[in-house]
C-alpha cells in the first residue's frame, strides 16, 4: 500500500493476494483496486473563519451606529422660548413626514441587525455552509436600499431646512431652531455610517461565498 | 502501481452539466435585468432633466418658472441616475462576459462590489427627490413650506412620474446582486 500525497489527493493502492498454492502458472499481476479520494484540508476554511468573525464586529459596530441614529431622531423636541398668542414655536420629528420615515426605518435596520447576529455567529462556526451567508446577504442588500432611502430623504430635508430655497419660497428653519437642526444632521450622519457598514457586510460576504 | 483493470473514482468532467447550464441562465438572466436597468434610469433622467414650465402670468418680482435645477436634490438625481445608466452599459460587457464564461469568480466579486455602490447611489438620488416630491405636493404648515404642486402642474406630473423608472432601477439592482451572489455560491 502506497500513498502519494498532490494537492490533497490520496491513492490507495489494494493489492488483492490471492493464493497462488494451486495456480503457479498464473502469470497475469494479481488486479489492482485504485481508489482515489480528495482530502478534506480543514485549514482551508481558516480565512472563511476570519471573513466570519470580522463580519460579528462589522454588525455589532452597525447596531450602535443604527440605534444611535434612530434614538438622536426620536428624542428631538426644542421648544423656542417666546411664543405668539395663535403659535407655539415648537419643532419635533414628527413635524416632517420624512424624519418619521427616517425614525422607522432605522429602528427596522437596527431590529434586523440584532435579529442576523445569530445568523452571523452560525457563520463564524460553520464556515463552509452557504446557506446562512447567502440569506445574509440578501437581506443586508435590501436593509441597504432602506438604510440609505431614509438617510437620504433626511439629509435632503435637513439640507433644505440648512439652506433654503428660494425659488420655491421655502424659508430655512435652522435659523430659529438650532439644537434641532443639530441633532437631526447628527442623526444623518450616524445613518450613513450605518449604510457604508451594510455595504462592506455586502461586499464581505460575497467574497466568502466563493467555493473552491 | 496500476494495472489494466483499474477502477478509477473521479469528477464528471465540466461542460454540460445542469449545474453550469443554470449559471448560464443566471448570467442570461443578468444580462437581460441589466437592460431593463438602463432602460429605467436612463429614462428617468431624460425625464427629470426635460423639465421646464413657464406659467402664462408674470409679476413684477417673481418668476413663474421651474426647472429642474431650481433644487439641488433634483440635479443630484438626475447626475446619479446618469451615472448608474453609463455604469450599466460599461458592465454589459462583463456580463457577456459571464455568459460565455461561467466560471469566472474574481470578476462576479468585482460586479457585486460596483452592483452594491451604484444601488446605494441610486437609492440616495431616488429617495432625496421623493422627500423633495412629497414636499412639493403636500407643502408642510409648521415650517411654512407651501406645496408648489398647486401651481406647477406639468412640472410636478414629471418629477413625480420620474421617480418611478428610478425605484425599478432600485429594485432591478438588488434581484443583481441577488443573482451574482447564488451564481458564486454555486460554482
Amino acid at each position: 500500500m502506497d500513498s502519494s500525497k498532490s494537492s490533497g489527493e490520496t491513492t490507495i493502492n489494494i493489492t488483492e493476494s490471492r493464493s497462488t498454492k494451486g495456480k503457479a502458472a498464473a502469470a497475469t499481476a494479481p488486479p489492482t483496486i485504485v481508489a482515489t479520494t480528495k482530502a478534506i484540508e480543514p485549514q482551508k476554511g481558516g480565512w472563511k473563519k476570519g471573513v466570519a468573525i470580522f463580519d460579528f464586529i462589522l454588525r455589532l459596530c452597525a447596531i450602535t451606529a443604527a440605534l444611535a441614529a434612530a434614538a438622536t431622531m426620536g428624542t428631538t423636541d426644542q421648544t423656542l422660548p417666546f411664543f405668539t398668542q395663535f403659535f407655539q414655536f415648537q419643532a419635533s420629528y414628527d413635524d416632517l413626514p420624512a424624519f418619521s420615515f427616517f425614525l422607522i426605518a432605522m429602528a427596522i435596520a437596527s431590529g434586523y441587525l440584532v435579529l442576523s447576529l445569530p445568523f452571523s455567529i452560525v457563520c463564524i462556526v460553520r464556515p463552509h455552509a452557504a446557506g446562512p451567508r447567502l440569506l445574509l446577504l440578501i437581506f443586508d442588500t435590501v436593509m441597504v436600499a432602506l438604510t440609505i432611502a431614509a438617510a437620504s430623504a433626511a439629509a435632503a430635508i435637513v439640507y433644505l431646512a440648512h439652506n433654503g430655497n428660494s425659488n420655491t419660497n421655502w424659508n430655512a428653519i435652522c435659523q430659529q431652531f438650532t439644537d434641532f437642526c443639530q441633532r437631526v444632521s447628527g442623526a444623518v450622519v450616524a445613518s450613513f455610517v450605518a449604510a457604508v457598514i451594510f455595504m462592506f457586510l455586502i461586499v464581505l460576504s460575497g467574497f466568502a461565498l466563493r467555493k473552491h | 502501481m496500476k494495472a489494466s483493470g483499474a477502477l478509477e473514482l473521479g469528477e464528471a468532467p465540466k461542460g454540460s452539466t445542469p449545474k453550469s447550464v443554470a449559471n448560464r441562465g443566471i448570467s442570461i438572466l443578468d444580462f437581460i435585468l441589466r437592460l431593463i436597468a438602463i432602460i429605467g434610469t436612463l429614462g428617468s433622467a431624460i425625464a427629470m432633466g426635460t423639465t421646464d414650465e413657464t406659467l402664462p402670468f408674470v409679476t413684477q418680482f417673481n418668476r413663474f418658472r421651474a426647472k429642474y435645477d431650481d433644487l439641488p436634490m433634483f440635479t443630484f438625481f438626475v447626475v446619479a441616475n446618469s451615472i448608474v445608466s453609463a455604469y450599466l452599459v460599461l458592465s454589459l460587457a462583463l456580463s457577456i462576459f459571464h455568459i460565455l464564461r461561467s466560471g469566472a469568480k474574481g470578476s462576479r466579486i468585482i460586479l457585486i462590489f460596483f452592483d452594491t455602490a451604484m444601488l446605494v447611489l441610486l437609492t440616495a438620488g431616488a429617495s432625496a427627490a421623493a422627500a423633495i416630491v412629497y414636499l412639493a405636493h403636500k407643502g408642510n404648515a409648521k415650517a411654512n413650506w407651501f406645496a408648489i404642486c398647486q401651481q406647477f402642474n406639468s412640472f410636478c406630473e414629471r418629477i413625480s412620474g420620474a421617480l418611478i423608472g428610478s425605484f425599478g432601477g432600485i429594485l432591478v439592482f438588488v434581484l443583481l446582486i441577488l443573482l451574482s451572489a447564488v451564481a458564486l455560491s454555486r460554482r
